[in-house]
């Protein structure tokens, strides 16, 4: 085990930035989840990290040795990859045992580890397999076994869940965060599920266009997101956005509501965000009378959309990446809300307290 | 959705016309080599002999050098496949996973050179064999058969290491091989089917040469190939058709072992379950 240190790491493709100078330093042990859109870096960076990939500038320290300039198999990372990446022409023992055999380990040591690692992800009994005798749960646990015998400083894991099915990905995600906690490997996940980086990380580092938006705890980055991108980003359904200006008495008029907005500091307008789970039937500080135009129901809960005036809301996709919504419409989660209808009149409400201020020009939160 | 009855007679006759046609000019080889000479231009023709000369093939491997003939044949597809094979893998491993300036135009350059046709090569390197001396040497069709064996599997391997994720040799990387570890206890491995299809493809136009052995090995007769020496049982004012249908019933025979051997390998689909 060890902390991993990352200074300042940049890569160019030509012309194109990928990463615009990356900083990172995870404490030995920790859990540090990568999340971002497509395109972001993440994967690039953990390529980087693992010595696949060469940075154009930049240190990489992994423990107090520099790595920068090592090759993949000198930097003692294991990595699990997206698509497993096990070798079809080994059996799963094989397979796991492959690192260590590369690295001149006693058989009887390898087989021994083989079989430790092999209990801890209940693949025992697969271990005579190939990989394409496995399914697609068994693989994946393979694919961890493999990373696990080596006993390395750090995992890597390339977002390992994204093939599996729904189900299995909840599984496999509760199986992972407790393998962190049983082995305490320093980690550094890449996603682009922000469930997972909530449900799993110690700490988050959000991506957008080869730059870190913000890093934070899962709870500070959801209750105090940096900007529009990380408000919109985390959180499902994301965050909804609302053009405010200041009226004349200095308060800010929020879907046609005067509220005192401090954060705003006077600022003739502002953007408001509204986390969906924040809006509540019924009155309340800031009351708000809808009708619905769309009902998604969910058992427990409902995803109310209602539309605004265009000019007042703003497309989250200006913010964050698109989620399906349209400019000018609202999303409200409501939990056990009883029976409504598209059309029919509803009113909801907003804690002002909950309401997020961002400044329209650079989309940095203000409060 | 399906076939109707009509739809399903049409598809079986279809296949059994393809399959006829494609096996016809083999069974007319047997019909050929196992009938009397007097019987082969009767009309109507005998679809099957009244009297098969089965001692034909005896009769062939008595008057004729056969099998030095086979011999000389495997070792110009054995030594042109090994050195088509040894070049090949590295240049289509590299066509496949280096991007390197100048990197596509060498491809291209290679794919250019397959599609010249062996004939209009004969004379340049008939200049060159005779410049260092090995015209009449096994070399000279080991070498021209290397020639025009490398464009077509290069091509062929690139295209089946594009089919392999990159991360099987990341992961290896990972787990401590250099990139040429990961390559040959990886990506080799899992190449076989590949690997074999491509080297059968190479023995298959190696030993259907005729151009270059006519031209290189023509006045050696000890190192004529079955191809070559089948050609010299025609007579010039008559043909023994029995005996060279014979002849190259025998030299058909190896190819037809060979894919037998590799057909599991040919077939394979070992790259199955490496990824999702």
């Amino acid at each position: 085990m060890a902390s991993i240190s990352i200074e300042n790491v940049k890569k160019n493709y030509g012309a194109l930035e990928i990463l615009k100078g990356f900083n990172l330093d995870v404490a030995d042990g920790e859990f540090v989840v990568l999340v971002g859109p497509s395109g972001c870096g993440k994967s690039t960076m953990l390529k980087i990290l693992a010595g696949l990939e060469e940075a154009t500038s930049g240190t990489v320290r992994i423990g107090d040795r520099d790595v920068t300039d090592l090759a993949p198999g000198d930097r003692d990372i294991a990595m699990v990859f997206q698509n497993y990446a096990l070798y079809p022409h080994l059996t799963v023992a094989q397979n796991m045992g492959f690192g260590l055999k590369m690295r001149g380990t006693p058989t009887d040591v390898i087989a021994t580890r083989v079989a430790d690692a092999a209990k801890i992800l209940d693949v025992a009994h697969l271990l005579g397999r190939r990989p394409k005798q496995l399914s697609g749960g068994q693989r994946q646990r393979v694919a961890l076994g493999r990373a696990i015998v080596r006993e390395p400083q750090a995992f890597l894991m390339d977002e390992p869940l994204s093939n599996l099915d729904a189900k299995l990905r909840v599984t496999m995600r509760a199986e992972i965060a407790a393998l962190h906690q049983r082995l305490g490997v320093t980690t550094i996940y890449v996603t682009h599920d922000q469930i997972e980086a909530m449900t799993m990380a110690d700490r988050i580092v959000i991506m957008k266009d080869g730059e870190i938006q913000q890093i934070a705890e899962p709870d500070t980055m959801f209750q105090h997101p940096a900007n529009l991108f990380v408000a919109g980003f985390i959180g499902s359904p994301g965050m909804n956005f609302i053009r405010s200006r200041r009226r004349d008495d200095g308060r800010y008029s929020v879907l046609g509501q005067a509220v005192a907005l401090p954060a705003g500091g006077g600022a003739p307008e502002v953007i408001v965000g509204i986390r969906p789970e924040h809006l509540t039937l019924g009155p309340g500080m800031l009351t708000i009378d809808i009708r619905p135009t769309l009902i998604e129901g969910l058992g427990s809960e409902k995803y109310v959309y209602f539309d605004v005036p265009e000019d007042s809301a703003i497309h989250p996709a200006t913010a964050a990446p698109d989620d399906g919504r349209k400019a000018g419409r609202i999303i409200a989660r409501l939990m056990n809300a009883g029976p409504i209808k598209i059309g029919e009149a509803l009113t909801l409400s907003a804690d002002p307290a909950r309401l997020h201020v961002f400044d329209p020009a650079s989309g940095k939160a203000l409060n | 959705m399906r076939a109707t009855p009509l739809q399903q007679a049409l598809l079986y006759a279809s296949v059994i016309l393809t399959c006829a046609i494609l096996v016809f000019p083999i069974y007319w080889l047997v019909v050929t080599a196992l009938s009397q000479p007097d019987q082969l231009r009767q009309l109507p023709p005998n679809f099957w002999p009244t009297e098969p000369r089965w001692e034909v093939f005896a009769k062939i491997f008595e008057e004729r050098p056969i099998f030095r003939w086979l011999g000389n044949s495997a070792l110009a597809a054995i030594g042109s496949v090994t050195i088509s094979m040894a070049v090949s893998v590295l240049a289509g491993y590299s066509l496949s996973r280096f991007r390197v300036r100048g990197g596509q135009g060498l491809g291209l350059f290679i794919l250019t050179a397959k599609m010249l046709p062996a004939t209009l090569l004969v004379i340049p390197l008939f200049g060159i064999f005779r410049t260092v001396g090995l015209i009449g040497s096994m070399w000279s069709i080991i070498l021209a058969h290397a020639t025009l064996i490398i464009p077509f599997t290069t091509w062929m391997l690139k295209g089946y290491f594009d089919t392999i994720p990159r991360e099987l040799e990341q992961a290896a990387m990972v787990d401590g091989c250099s990139p040429l570890g990961a390559m040959f206890r990886v990506i080799l491995p899992i190449s076989a089917p590949g690997l074999a299809a491509t080297a059968l493809y190479g023995f298959v136009l190696s030993w259907s040469d005729y151009a270059y052995a006519r031209t290189f090995l023509t006045n050696a007769q000890d190192n004529w190939t079955a191809n070559l020496g089948i050609t010299t049982m025609k007579g010039e004012y008559v043909s023994n058709w029995s005996d060279i249908s014979a002849a190259s019933i025998l030299v058909a025979l190896p190819i037809l072992l060979i894919y037998l051997f590799l057909e599991r390998y040919l077939v394979g689909g070992l790259t199955a379950g490496s990824d999702k």
